[in-house]
């Protein structure tokens, strides 16, 4: 099926096609909850940050400006109303407790949902040790793949200063994996 | 380069984050130093191992939610009715700036006594004053006594002169 591009989408909405607001956006859906997800340790926080992130995006579509990329323009709107709703509700110091209690509450409904509760466990320890902003751009860069110059955009910082947390944060996991012994006898896949 | 310098950077260079000199330099000292290769391979398994499990726990809306969630927000954007055009002022420090400062011609010129408040007072007020005392020393010592009235708004003032029986005269 032919997929028009998102310049294209963008224009139709802005002429009031509002049908094309689904697909310009279908291919973040996912990666918009998962990071709000991660963000805040909550999946009905996670789904509330997203929608008024989803509002926002509509709201000031005009000011998109043509020929830079959506997807950052997107995720940026993502990440800043991820930190207002944290910043909102003085979250950032009790975020830690939220996401253990979160865990609680989902873990009970984990098998329903067919995800590894496991893994989600390593995840939100990895996360826990992790400020803010190394968590930011941890996961902007190893969760959704984005290029270091891509999590610049998003975060409005330079790329030498994403490097710098992204380099902080992988120091981290790495003492937290050895602590754990994570590393097992895992082999460096070629 | 030497062995601190490039432990530093190997936390980068297993995400394939360095600028490509710079993972060139590194990658030559890794091959003759066993020890920064060991540290790097931990590195290169943390980054693996981190990114798969974020790819494997990724979570998404339930079947219906999504077309709700962008129902919702079309629906509630046309509530509020906010414009679609873009902001016509890119710099809004200086459009409020500009607001700022025709305001404070504004007022200065058109409300006279705004002057009053910040020290400067009204023409009106104090040639009232003057032509006043000047009445009254033209006159007859302590039997004439003087009245004026001075319009806020206008500045027009009314003088009224009486003579010692209380009687209105006559001056100009």
């Amino acid at each position: 099926m032919w997929m028009k591009d998102e310049d294209t989408l963008i224009e139709e909405v802005l002429q009031g096609n509002h049908s094309s607001f689904e697909p310009l956006l279908q291919p973040y859906r996912q990666g918009f909850l998962t990071m709000a997800y991660r963000m805040t340790g909550n999946m009905e926080e996670a789904k509330e940050v997203c929608q008024e992130a989803l509002f926002k995006m509509f709201r000031y579509l005009g000011s998109f400006k043509k020929g830079r990329s959506f997807k950052t323009w997107a995720y940026r709107i993502v990440m800043n109303t991820s930190f207002d709703f944290l910043r909102e509700k003085k979250k950032i110091e009790k975020v830690l407790e939220v996401q253990k209690r979160s865990f609680v509450f989902e873990n009970s409904d984990a098998e329903k949902r067919v995800w590894n509760r496991e893994i989600r466990e390593k995840i939100q320890n990895v996360l826990h040790i992790l400020t803010p902003k190394e968590k930011a751009v941890f996961l902007l860069r190893d969760g959704e793949g984005l290029s270091v110059w891509e999590a610049s955009k998003v975060l409005g910082c330079s790329q030498m200063s994403i490097r710098t947390h992204l380099s902080r944060a992988r120091q981290k996991m790495r003492g937290h994996f050895e602590k754990k012994n994570l590393f097992g006898s895992n082999e460096v896949e070629t | 380069m030497k062995c601190k310098k490039v432990q530093r950077l190997l936390p980068l260079m297993a995400g394939d984050e360095l600028p490509r000199p710079k993972a060139f330099k590194l990658r030559t000292h890794l091959h003759r130093c066993p020890v920064c290769r060991r540290e790097y391979e931990k590195y290169v398994l943390l980054v693996q191992q981190t990114r798969k499990w974020l790819a494997e726990d990724r979570v998404d809306w339930e079947k219906r939610e999504w077309p709700q969630a962008l129902k919702e927000v079309i629906r509630e954007k046309e509530s509020r009715r906010p414009s679609m055009v873009p902001w016509p002022f890119p710099k809004g420090w200086a459009f409020a700036l500009m607001v700022g400062v025709v305001l404070l011609i504004t007022a200065l010129v058109v409300r006279p006594p705004f002057l009053e408040k910040i020290g400067i007072k009204p023409m009106s007020t104090d040639s009232a004053k003057v032509e006043a005392l000047k009445a009254v020393k033209e006159g007859e010592q302590q039997e004439v006594v003087s009245m004026t009235m001075v319009s806020k708004e206008t500045g027009l003032k009314i003088v009224w002169f009486f003579n010692k029986n209380f009687d209105l005269e006559e001056r100009h």
